[in-house]
C-alpha cells in the first residue's frame, strides 16, 4: 500500500486520485473493462452527451499526425435519456466517482442535459464541454469569447447542484479571460485543454483528408501548449485545474501537475495503449514516494510557487 | 460463432519471420500465444508497430490464419506505419490488443459458400476458408488483384477449395477484369447458401448487389481508419440500416443487407 496520500478535492467531491480520463476518448468506461478495474481511476469522464441524439460528421473523422492525430468525430452521442438507461446503469455498479461531459448548441441544451443529470445520484460531477472544435453550432463557439462562455455556464449553474467543471478551448488568444469568466459564473473547476484546430491536405487528392475539412489536434504533440496553458490558467482562478493534453506516463502527469494541475486526464494515448491511466497512478504514487511527496497535492503549481 | 469470441486482452508478441510474399504485399508471423488460441475468422488485432515513434495510433489487421501460437498477418505496404512494420526482424517484440471484433458467421445448414476477395481482401479469408473446410462445407473463391504478381495465398486457397480462381486487371492471371465478374458467374453456377466478400468498398458494393439480386445472404468485412479498435472513440462508423455502428466492435463483419453503401462513383468498377 503506498503511503502517498493521492486524494484530491474538485469542489465537493473529493477523489481517491488525480487521475481521470479525457472525455471523448474512453467511452463511457465500459470499452476499456475488459483491460482494468476501473475502480483504481480517480473518475471515469464520458463522452459527450447531448439532449437529442447527435450522428456526427461524416467519415474520415480520423487522421494520424506527428505525434498526434486529428479527429472531427463530431460529439456522436444517444442523446441523455439513452446515455443514462444505459451507460450510466451500468457505471452505476462500478466503484468509480462519474464525470459526464456534457454538450449542446444552444445554452438552453446545455442546461437540459444538467436538469436531467440532476435527478442522477451515480452522476458525481459535470464537465462543461464549450471547447469542441468539430460542431458547427455550440461546441467551441461558446468556448473563445467570454460573455459566450459564461452564459452557458450561468444557465448550467442555475439547475445543477452538482460540481461544474468547464472545459477550455486553447484556441483563443487568452486562456485566462476565459477561464475567468467562467470561475465568475460559479464554476468548482476549469479543465484543459480541449483539442486544437488543425488540418492535413491529402497531397494525390489536393482534398483535406478529413470529410469535414478541420479536426482537433490531439496527443503528445499538443503537450508543450497544454502544459504552458495548465501553467497560465491555474495562476489567474483560484479554482482547481484538470490538466490534459499528450499525457502517456507518469512523467508527463508530473509536468502538468508541477505546472498547476489539480488533476489530470489521460486523452489520446488510451488508443495506444488501454492501460495509460492505469500506469499513471501508479507511476505518480512511485514517483512522489521517491521524492519524498507525502500527498499528491503538494506538488500542485510546484513550478511556479517555487520561482 | 460470435459466442465463442474470446474477450480482448494486450498481448506481447514476437515476430518469427516477416517477409514479403507478394508485390508490395508482407507476411508477417508474430508469436502469440492468448490470441492465436482463442481468435475466430473475421476477428482482427490491434498491433502496436513500435514505442516511441512519431506515429502514434495502433494498426488494425485481420487475421490471415492462427497456427499452434502464431498469427499470420499479410499487409500491404501503404503508408509510415507499414514502412516501418516490414522493417521488423525476427526477434523484435511488439504488443496485439485482440482478438477484437466480430467475425465471419457460418450459417447452420451451410453446405456451399462462395468467397469473393479482391486485394488485400483475402487476408482475412485464410482462416475463413480453414474454418468452412473443417466444416465439410463446399467453397468456391474468386479472388480479383491488379496483376499476377499480386495474387495472395493462392496454394492455401487451391487446396481448400473445391474451385478456386482468380481474375486479374492487366489480364496477367486468370480472367482478364474485376472479380465482380467472376462473383457474379459464380454465384449463378455454384448456387451458395452464402457470400463472404472483403475487398475495395466499391467491389463489395458490387457483391452485395449480386447477392441482394440473387437472394443469397452476403457478409462483407468493412474496413475503417480505427483509433482505439475497442468501441470508444467512435472514428471508425459504418451506416447501417440501424444507424451508426462500429466497424472495431459491431463489425468488421457486417451482414451486406444492413449497410447503406455509398452510392458510389466508380460504375467502371461493374
Amino acid at each position: 500500500m503506498s503511503s502517498v496520500d493521492m486524494r484530491v478535492r474538485l469542489g465537493s467531491l473529493e477523489l481517491r486520485n488525480p487521475v481521470l480520463t479525457a472525455s471523448g476518448t474512453f467511452g463511457s468506461g465500459r470499452e476499456y473493462a475488459d483491460f482494468f478495474d476501473l475502480a483504481r481511476l480517480g473518475a471515469v469522464v464520458t463522452k459527450g452527451v447531448s439532449l437529442e441524439s447527435w450522428s456526427g460528421n461524416p467519415g474520415p473523422r480520423i487522421v494520424e499526425t506527428p505525434s498526434g492525430m486529428l479527429n472531427s468525430i463530431g460529439l456522436q452521442n444517444p442523446g441523455v435519456e439513452a446515455f443514462c438507461a444505459k451507460d450510466l446503469r451500468w457505471l452505476a455498479d462500478r466503484d468509480v466517482p462519474v464525470i459526464v461531459n456534457v454538450v449542446g448548441h444552444r445554452a438552453d441544451e446545455y442546461a437540459a442535459v444538467a436538469e436531467r443529470l440532476e435527478q442522477e445520484s451515480g452522476v458525481h460531477a459535470l464537465e462543461v464541454n464549450i471547447s469542441c472544435p468539430n460542431v458547427d453550432a455550440g461546441g467551441m463557439a461558446f468556448g473563445t469569447t467570454c460573455p459566450a462562455a459564461a452564459e452557458v455556464v450561468r444557465s448550467v449553474r442555475a439547475v445543477s447542484t452538482k460540481t461544474l467543471i468547464v472545459k477550455l478551448s486553447p484556441n483563443v488568444t487568452d486562456v485566462t479571460e476565459v477561464a475567468r469568466a467562467v470561475e465568475a459564473e460559479g464554476a468548482d473547476a476549469v479543465s484543459l485543454i480541449n483539442t486544437l484546430l488543425g488540418m492535413v491536405i491529402d497531397t494525390r487528392t489536393f482534398k483535406p483528408v478529413l470529410a469535414r475539412g478541420v479536426g482537433g489536434l490531439s496527443g503528445p504533440a499538443v503537450r508543450p501548449v497544454a502544459v504552458r496553458m495548465v501553467w497560465q490558467v491555474s495562476q489567474a482562478v483560484s479554482v482547481p485545474v484538470i490538466g490534459m493534453g499528450g499525457i502517456t506516463c507518469a512523467e508527463d502527469a508530473t509536468e502538468f501537475m508541477l505546472a498547476g494541475a489539480s488533476c489530470v486526464a489521460v486523452g489520446t494515448a488510451n488508443f495506444m495503449d488501454p492501460t495509460t491511466a492505469i500506469g499513471v497512478v501508479s507511476g505518480l504514487e512511485r514517483f512522489s514516494e521517491e521524492h519524498g511527496v507525502e500527498r499528491i497535492t503538494d506538488l500542485v503549481g510546484a513550478a511556479w510557487k517555487t520561482k | 460463432m460470435c459466442d465463442q469470441e474470446g474477450s480482448p486482452a494486450i498481448e506481447p508478441v514476437v515476430v518469427v519471420s516477416n517477409e514479403r510474399v507478394a508485390t508490395s504485399v508482407c507476411r508477417i508471423v508474430l508469436d502469440a500465444p492468448r490470441t492465436a488460441a482463442t481468435v475466430e475468422p473475421g476477428q482482427f488485432v490491434h498491433l502496436r508497430i513500435a514505442r516511441h515513434a512519431d506515429f502514434i495510433l495502433r494498426r488494425p489487421f485481420s487475421v490471415h490464419r492462427a497456427r499452434g501460437e502464431r498469427l499470420e498477418i499479410l499487409y500491404q505496404v501503404v503508408g509510415r506505419g507499414t514502412r516501418v512494420l516490414e522493417d521488423a526482424r525476427s526477434g523484435d517484440v511488439m504488443d496485439v490488443i485482440g482478438p477484437l471484433g466480430h467475425g465471419w458467421r457460418i450459417p447452420e445448414g451451410t453446405s456451399r459458400a462462395l468467397v469473393v476477395a479482391g486485394g488485400l481482401g483475402a487476408a482475412p479469408m485464410g482462416m475463413l476458408v480453414e474454418r468452412l473446410a473443417e466444416r465439410g462445407v463446399q467453397v468456391a473463391l474468386a479472388q480479383g488483384a491488379p496483376s499476377a504478381g499480386r495474387l495472395l495465398a493462392r496454394d492455401l486457397f487451391d487446396s481448400l477449395c473445391r474451385k478456386s480462381v482468380v481474375a486479374t486487371d492487366d489480364g496477367s492471371a486468370g480472367t482478364c477484369g474485376f472479380v465482380t465478374v467472376l462473383s457474379a458467374e459464380l454465384l449463378d453456377r455454384e448456387q451458395p447458401d452464402v457470400v463472404y466478400a472483403c475487398g475495395p468498398e466499391p467491389m463489395q458494393r458490387i457483391v452485395a448487389g449480386q447477392c441482394a439480386g440473387a437472394g443469397v445472404p452476403c457478409q462483407v468485412s468493412l474496413e475503417r481508419l480505427m483509433a482505439c479498435g475497442v468501441g470508444a472513440c467512435l472514428s471508425c462508423v459504418v451506416d447501417t440500416h440501424d444507424g451508426l455502428k462500429r466497424a472495431c466492435v459491431d463489425g468488421p463483419v457486417f451482414d451486406a443487407a444492413d449497410v447503406v453503401w455509398d452510392s458510389g462513383d466508380e460504375p467502371e468498377a461493374v
